[in-house]
């Protein structure tokens, strides 16, 4: 089944002759239990791709489905709450809440869809469990180390069942063990939640884990490498 | 609340901080609504809790009963008028008493009323103005901090003529002056000592004191006594109470403190949640980005300044009844407990106020500026 479908996406930044073209017609589609990378030189366009999957950014032109429902015309508080049921995001470092446990990062989220109860927190310490973070749950993140954030961060991201997850360099600040154990982590939810996954990164190491590569160049698409498998190139 | 109520316990300094600043200036406001109700009162409590609905003052005197000569058949002609209930004459004289015993000087005020009449004032010690006894005098309970007891004598200087003492009263005080109760034929052997001070008018007096039948009906009362009677002019007692000498001034002058206070107190927690949101910036694109409203994030924000407010209040309020308890009964301190109510409330609507520039830059913020960066 296909969870996200990108139709010729275009972004233009900007009006006149300052104007960018951040994405050039791009197309893709992701199944669920697929995990996509995506890499590119600084500048290629994959935040911005990243932010119109992750229903943050209207497309100048295209369309974009997320689990088969168009998104490519509602109103900034109705992607909000879209976000809130659909998506879950992993950022770069700094995107645990500071003040908040790990369990309450998780139960922060159905506390914003008002259905914190007594099975989010059986399902919240559920999820830290499964990521190693046993002994971690009344952390606050000052108290966890670069990989234990991240773990949480996807634990936080798996807590409202989402159809796709989104990450933006969630290794950014990791050292490549940590990392890769971090993005290994990530596959096997992926894997045995059978959830759509899309991640931005710029570490080539990591790229083994993943099912699909995606190379954008100039907000062209200009390569998908199939991994694991089936290695061989395909161009468009 | 989810968010506040944790923000609050974990960054506990921070928000302790604020706090503290929001109490003090509380208690700064409570301190100077008390010493605005406490001046009031000294200035003129005669005035302020006197069981009069008006006052008549002599016509072109500015309202200053110091200066007002009425005579006194005009208290009957006053009492005639329909909607007045009751009208009873009012002599007044500002003096120097001393007490025999010790020769120590006090000055005060000297009100002259008919003992039998409404102006009488509530005696809690001893007796009323002694109607035999025509040097009786009925003294504010101040006096008792000079010394002065129950059949003590009182020289009124210069006129080297005494007093006995058969009676105290209570928060009766006059241009910060306590007050003298007085029979009223020797209070105009005081006034009128000098022949021709007294205008030519037999049997003269201040001012007459009006209680009317029907509030409702207090102004239009008020036109008609000076329509009927001539050459007067009406006051009602918290406009006489305004204009005695001084009280507008001190009034003022509190009031402006207060409004100034409402004003910091306002910008210290508008500058202080600013600054608290602009470090939060990223965080707050974070939680947008995971699909926070803006009205999830708004509730939060004024959770925590209601709560912040509400505490720092309510120890503010605390403190001042705490400082009212120990306070010396000479400092002019006196807390109305409305008014503490109406300016706690009016604490909170300014800190929630202040919350307001914070508020508009949350909903600014795009969940956009959460991705693509790592700080
Ligand atoms: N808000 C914006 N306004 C104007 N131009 C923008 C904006 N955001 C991005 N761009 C431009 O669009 C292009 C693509 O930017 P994008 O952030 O998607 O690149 P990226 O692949 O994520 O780069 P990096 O690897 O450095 O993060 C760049 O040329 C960038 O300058
Ligand atoms: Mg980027």
């Amino acid at each position: 089944m296909i969870k996200l479908q990108m139709d010729n996406i275009s972004k233009v930044y900007g009006k006149g002759n300052t104007s960018v073209l951040a994405l050039d017609s791009v197309s893709l589609q992701v199944k669920a239990g697929e995990f996509v990378a995506i890499v590119g030189p600084s500048g290629s366009g994959k935040t911005t791709f990243l932010s119109i999957a992750g229903a943050l950014l209207q497309p100048t032109e295209g369309r974009i489905l997320i689990d088969e429902k168009d998104i490519s015309n509602l109103s900034p508080a109705k992607l909000a709450a879209f976000r809130l049921k659909n998506l879950g995001f992993i950022l770069q470092s700094s995107n645990l809440v500071p003040y908040l446990t790990a369990k309450d990062q998780l139960l922060l989220i159905t506390e914003m869809a008002g259905t914190r109860n007594k099975e989010a927190n059986v399902k919240a310490i559920h999820l830290l469990e499964s990521l190693g973070l046993k002994e971690r749950i009344n952390h606050y993140p000052e108290s966890l180390s670069g990989g234990e954030k991240q773990r949480v961060a996807i634990a936080r991201a798996l807590m409202n069942d989402p159809e796709i997850i989104l990450a933006d360099e969630p290794t950014a600040s990791l050292d490549s063990n940590r990392g890769r154990e971090v993005v290994e982590m990530l596959a096997r939810e992926v894997k045995t939640r059978n959830k759509a996954a899309v991640m931005v990164t710029h570490d080539e190491r990591m790229l083994d884990v993943c099912d699909r590569i995606v190379r954008i160049e100039d907000g062209k698409i200009k390569e998908i490498v199939l991994s694991k498998e089936d290695r061989t190139l395909v161009n468009i | 609340m989810f968010l506040a109520l944790r923000e609050l316990k974990h960054s506990k300094l921070r928000y302790f901080l604020i706090g503290a600043i929001m109490m003090l200036i509380a208690w700064l406001v409570f301190l100077l609504s008390g010493l605005a109700n406490g001046l009031s009162s000294d200035n003129g409590s005669a005035l302020k809790y006197m069981n009069a609905d008006s006052v008549v003052f002599q016509k072109d005197v500015r309202l200053f009963l110091h200066r007002s000569i009425l005579p006194m058949e005009k208290v009957d002609d006053i009492t005639e008028i329909t909607g007045v209930n009751n009208a009873a004459p009012l002599g007044q004289l500002t003096v120097t008493s001393e007490n025999i015993n010790d020769s120590s000087q006090i000055d005060a005020t000297i009100l002259a009323i008919d003992p039998k009449s409404f102006l009488a004032p509530k005696i809690i010690d001893g007796i009323g103005l002694d109607e035999a006894d025509s040097n009786s005098i009925v003294v504010n309970d101040s006096f008792k901090r000079h010394g002065v007891e129950i059949g003590d004598k009182l020289k009124i200087t210069p006129s080297e003529k005494e007093f006995t003492v058969v009676g105290f009263t209570t928060r009766q005080t006059y241009n910060h002056l306590p007050v003298i109760f007085m029979h009223i034929p020797q209070w105009q052997e005081l006034k009128f000592a000098l022949p021709g001070s007294n205008a030519n008018i037999e049997n003269p007096i201040s001012g007459i004191a009006v209680q009317v039948s029907d509030d409702a009906l207090l102004e239009e009362v008020n036109t008609e006594i000076e329509k009927t009677i001539t050459d007067v002019e009406v006051a009602t007692r918290q406009v006489a109470l305004e204009n005695l000498p001084g009280y507008k001034e001190e009034m003022g002058t509190i009031t402006m403190m207060l409004v100034f206070l409402f004003i910091i107190a306002s910008f210290v927690i508008a500058v202080f949640l600013y600054v608290i949101t602009l470090q939060k910036t990223n965080q707050f694109g974070v939680l947008k980005a995971i699909g926070a409203k803006n009205s999830f994030l708004a509730k939060n924000l004024i959770g925590q300044v209601f709560i912040l407010s509400v505490f720092s209040i309510f120890i503010g309020v605390l403190l001042t009844y705490g400082v009212a308890a120990i306070i010396p009964p000479e400092v002019p301190f006196s807390l109305d407990t409305s008014l503490v109510v109406i300016y706690s409330f009016v604490l909170l609507a300014v800190s929630l106020l202040g919350s307001l520039l914070s508020l508009r830059r949350i909903a600014k913020i795009d969940a956009l500026e959460a991705i693509g960066r790592a700080d």
